[in-house]
């Protein structure tokens, strides 16, 4: 019972007034804002947190778009230059066909010119050897042929022949 | 050899002896050193939360650890639903910390080294724990779980649970009397050590040095028994509630 003497019940109630206004004090102070401002700030980070979250995935899905379009792009270019290629073999092809027809054409109207002139060669002969012989015909008729002009005349007639071949 | 050092309220009624008031000084002399704990506390609060903002400043920083800290232990025992009890347990740890530490100060006083500040502390303890559980679990619930658990057959639904209540009801009217005797010892003994060192004069003061380091750590110790088992209070009968309803539930729903 010795260490009931130590304690005052006016003392009590005033330290525990001293307490209870402090707590209160505190509470109104330090307690409610800086719990409010910590979940704030929580709330905040966890926000944050979450948009870098949104951001980390929406740039692996733009990664990942573009790989897709890359890998597409060397396909694409792969088909392009082998069209290209197809393309230039077809017009190689194309080029020596019409340059082959061209030949055959040129081929074609150089025999065509040959057979013209060759034929207008004889014609031309033809009516020269008419006419050879037209003229050799007058000279007849009016000269009266020995047997030497007549030899002359003729050896003249196959010279003229000789010469227009 | 003094068992007590000479503190500025004593100092000051010393040299105004003869005034009425002088011994009235001396009788309040921890109300006194309480008072400017509460003081300072005040001060430190409306300092660090004056200009609050996301980028916190020193002060600020500090005391945002403080009760960040102080949160997360008091949510840690009682659950998310225990945040209503941070600022009471809170408080009661940096006052009775700095309550406890004041006393290092040359010419300042621990209140706690007192028993009338430690019964203040424990009865306020003791006073919300009860009357948070009443609140909670009503008053029928509240004798409910004084008298304790199982029941059914006649000794366990009758006698075994009034037995329970008598023991329940002494334990805690007991917890008050440990908790305030625990801390006011703790920082009492503190006290005279730190005074039995200074007597000794130069020769102490390498003794002196070590401990006032040990006692700033039993400073800090006490302050946390203290908030600990206030906490744990809280636990006993909320915690266990809530644990009985979720067992209820299951057996409901099992039914």
């Amino acid at each position: 019972m010795e260490i009931l003497k130590l304690i005052s019940t006016n003392e009590i109630i005033a330290q525990a007034a001293s307490f209870l206004l402090l707590l209160f004090l505190l509470r109104i102070f330090a307690w409610k804002k800086v719990l409010a401002l910590l979940d704030a700030r929580k709330e905040r980070i966890a926000h944050e947190f979450q948009k870098i979250e949104a951001t980390k995935q929406a740039v692996a899905q733009l990664k990942s778009d573009y790989d897709a379009r890359l890998a597409n792009i060397d396909e694409e270019a792969a088909a392009r230059i082998q069209q290209a290629v197809d393309k230039g073999k077809e017009l190689t092809d194309e080029v020596r066909k019409s340059a082959n027809h061209e030949a055959q054409r040129i081929i074609d109207t150089a025999r065509q010119n040959i057979k013209y002139e060759l034929s207008q060669a004889k014609e031309d002969l033809k009516n020269q050897v008419i006419e050879l012989t037209i003229s050799a015909a007058e000279s007849v008729i009016q000269e009266k042929l020995t047997e030497e002009d007549e030899e002359r005349l003729a050896k003249g007639f196959l010279n003229k022949i000789d010469e227009l071949k | 050899m003094h068992t007590e050092l000479p503190t500025l309220v004593s100092l000051i009624a010393e040299a105004f002896h003869s005034q009425p008031w002088a011994k009235y000084l001396i009788i309040w002399q921890n109300l006194i050193y309480s008072l400017l704990v509460v003081f300072i506390l005040i001060l430190i609060a409306i300092m660090a939360t004056r200009k609050k903002s996301f980028i916190p400043g020193r002060l600020q920083s500090v005391v945002e650890v403080f009760v960040g800290v102080i949160d997360d232990f008091v949510c840690g025992i009682l659950g998310p639903s225990g945040r209503r009890f941070v600022p009471f347990v809170g408080t009661l740890f940096i006052y009775i910390l700095f309550m406890n530490l004041i006393g290092l100060v040359p010419y300042m006083k621990s209140s706690t080294s007192g028993l009338s500040t430690t019964v203040a502390l424990a009865l306020c303890v003791f006073v919300y724990v009860h009357y948070s559980a009443i609140k909670e679990l009503g008053f029928l619930g509240y004798l409910d779980h004084l008298m304790g658990k199982p029941r059914g057959v006649v000794a366990f639904s009758v006698i075994l649970p009034l037995f329970m209540l008598f023991m329940h009801i002494v334990t805690e009217l007991i917890k008050p009397v440990t908790l305030s005797l625990r801390l006011r010892s703790n920082i009492f003994a503190d006290d005279m050590l730190i005074a039995a060192l200074s007597s000794f004069g130069i020769k102490g003061l390498p003794f002196l040095f070590f401990s006032m380091f040990i006692v700033v750590i039993a400073a800090v110790v006490q302050a946390l028994v203290f908030s600990l088992l206030s906490t744990i209070y809280f636990a006993i009968f909320l915690v266990h509630d809530e644990e009985d309803k979720g067992h209820n539930q299951l057996v409901n729903k099992e039914g």
